[in-house]
């Protein structure tokens, strides 16, 4: 199955200043909704790639396709098949919610009858029906937020692109926005970019993602894949000669990483349980300060790919399983 | 099924050609512009002068009926060159006043609201995008412009005779050329003034002060300089002097057509420079 959008080697320049720096990945599938979260700190370059893939920046070198097309010299017919959530304010100036959605709907190539329709239709979907004839200067943050994410979804595009789409909303009303965003990715099989810098909201609705920095792509991971691994991680803090823990570890299946001064990271397959942990440190004579069992978190795997955090155990598929240690002879 | 029952589908049908998309601005913008009682009370006060020009160009062919009046008089009663330029001037004030009140609506709107990401993330092109709003402002132009001077020179030709027609048909093709060069050039001022200072109110002020403190620093430079050819920046006399060459008139004092076609063209280059500065759909700070 193809891809939803296929860089390659794309390098886009502002000014003198590059901002993607040879970024080459393929995201998504063409034909099956699915959620890739754009991750990234300020600054690394998400917006520009966004703005890449809509036609508004150039690229300096490289390539960057949607569903098959250049989006630089088939920008018409890629547009036409994309829909865009813009981060900030974006509004037609006094114009009720439904003739904002009607004049879009018509630009995006709808017939005129039919933008009427689905502006009245994608309003009560999104939930502003009662509202769809107050002028969109009188609607909350909220309401506006609703009223892009219409706009983007109008004419039933293959790709919507969601930048900062929870932004500035209460509970309520982002528990229904990752719900709408679910919902077009699973009863309508669109395909979702989901620009944001809010984790929770990717680990919620994406099943991919990318994180940038310093416009580089600087891990890609696919979160179903992740998430059915059910791996845990122990974080353990222990006082005495831990010099051996690491190859007794391995011998239980489990692997660890000393962070120093006793500090262990510890990955553990799904068949080993903590108790193992509390057993082998008995056996080592180590005193344990502090031991914390937690899942994989998109948390963990951000701030790792970002630099912040030092490095943690290697994936499941790295460890060697207990059978083949004891083939090895290392038993 | 009522709407909000359907729930939301996608569509999957056929989308509409590039040449219908390019309509949908001019045709929202007409309906909101109409909707503006200070716009059509301009736009019917600036027929005044081409229903006169009627009556004018009746009696100019039936002085018949007017059999009491002198020989200077029915000598005023001339269809002719200076009578269509006298009227494509009063004419092009209408077109700069409209101008100031429709234009500013059409795109600072957009750029106050952020619209641009919206319109560009769709099938239309800056370029498109310019002349939807172009055609709205010449949608609203043309009706008071060169519409009512072909209305005229029409009149003229079917009551003066074909003869008059072939000897005079270059007058109705330089009312037509004149007049929508015009309308192009307050077009390009007032979206331009629109794109420049996003606020409707003082983008249309900023419309009039163009032409009038361009009028007036034309004025004080001749005099100060002791020249003629400050007038070139004079968009309103530059133009006038253009029309007189088209229509075959005697030209005013200052400058010829050429110098002023030339500065004219100088103007119309900056505005659009300005103008493909300014619709970005987002500010890039190198």
């Amino acid at each position: 199955m193809s891809s939803v959008i296929d860089l390659q080697d794309l390098r886009v320049k502002l000014g003198q200043r590059e901002i993607l720096r040879g970024i080459t990945c393929r995201l998504g599938q063409a034909g099956c909704g699915r959620a890739i979260g754009l991750l990234g700190p300020n600054g690394a370059g998400k917006s520009t790639l966004i703005r890449t893939l809509l036609g508004f920046h150039w690229p300096a070198s490289g390539s960057a396709r949607i569903l098959g097309l250049d989006c630089h010299t088939q920008s018409r017919e890629v547009k036409a098949r994309v829909g865009y959530m813009p981060e900030n304010d974006a509004f037609l100036g006094d114009v009720t919610a439904v003739r904002f959605l009607r004049i879009l709907g018509e630009l995006a190539g709808l017939p005129p009858r039919t933008a009427l329709e689905k502006a009245h239709e994608v309003l009560f979907h999104v939930g502003l029906g009662e509202a769809r004839y107050r002028t969109l200067g009188t609607y909350s943050l909220g309401m506006k937020q609703m009223a892009k994410l219409a706009q983007a979804i109008l004419h039933g595009p293959e790709l919507v692109i969601l930048d900062e789409p929870t932004n500035g909303l209460d509970p309520a009303a982002r528990v229904r926005m990752l719900k709408l965003v679910r919902e077009m990715k699973e009863e309508h099989g669109m395909n979702v970019v989901f620009c944001t810098h809010l984790l929770r909201d990717v680990e919620e609705v994406c099943d991919e993602v990318v994180i940038l920095k310093d416009g580089a792509i600087v891990h890609h991971a696919d979160l179903e894949q992740e998430r059915r691994a059910n791996r845990r991680f122990v974080e353990l803090e222990v006082v005495g000669d831990d010099r051996n823990l690491a190859a007794v570890l391995r011998e239980h299946g489990a692997e660890g990483v000393n962070e120093s001064g006793g500090r262990w990271r510890i990955v553990l397959p799904p068949e080993v349980e903590l108790d193992v942990i509390w057993r082998i440190a008995a056996r080592e004579n180590l005193e344990v300060h502090r031991l914390t069992l937690r899942r994989d978190s998109l948390e963990e795997i951000f701030l790792k790919a970002v630099g912040h955090l030092r490095s943690t155990p290697p994936p499941l598929e790295t460890i060697k399983p207990l059978e083949e240690v004891a083939a090895d002879g290392r038993l | 099924m009522a709407v909000y029952r359907r729930g939301y589908q996608r569509y999957q049908s056929p989308l509409t050609g590039s040449g219908s998309r390019l309509m949908v601005l001019p045709k929202f913008a007409w309906q909101t512009l109409m909707q503006q009682r200070l716009i059509v009370i301009l736009m019917v006060v600036a027929l005044f002068w081409p229903l006169g020009s009627i009556a004018f160009v009746y009696l100019a062919n039936h002085l018949d009926l007017l059999p009491g009046l002198g020989q200077g008089a029915l000598g005023f009663l001339k269809v002719d060159s200076e009578f269509f330029v006298v009227f494509m001037n009063v004419q092009g004030v209408f077109a700069i006043i409209l101008s100031a009140f429709a234009g500013p609506s059409l795109i600072a709107p957009d750029l106050a609201n952020g619209a641009l990401p919206l319109y560009f993330s769709r099938p239309l092109s800056r370029l498109e995008y310019v002349l939807a709003r172009l055609i709205v402002l010449i949608g609203i132009l043309s009706p008071v412009t060169w519409i009512p001077g072909l209305v005229l020179f029409a009149l003229q030709s079917g009551m003066a005779g074909s003869a008059w027609f072939t000897q005079n048909w270059k007058l109705g093709a330089g009312l037509l050329s004149g007049l929508l060069i015009w309308i192009l050039f307050v077009s390009l001022v007032a979206m331009t003034s629109s794109a420049y200072v996003k606020w409707r109110i003082v983008a249309g002020a900023l419309v009039l002060g163009i032409f009038f403190v361009l009028a007036g620093a034309a004025e004080m430079t001749n005099a100060v300089l002791r020249v003629e050819w400050a007038l070139v920046f004079d968009p309103a006399r530059a133009m006038n002097q253009i029309w007189r060459w088209m229509l075959g008139a005697e030209p005013v004092t200052g400058p010829d057509a050429l110098p002023c076609a030339i500065a004219f063209a100088v103007m119309a280059a900056v505005l659009v420079w300005v103008l493909g500065r300014k619709l970005r759909p987002f500010e890039v700070v190198s």
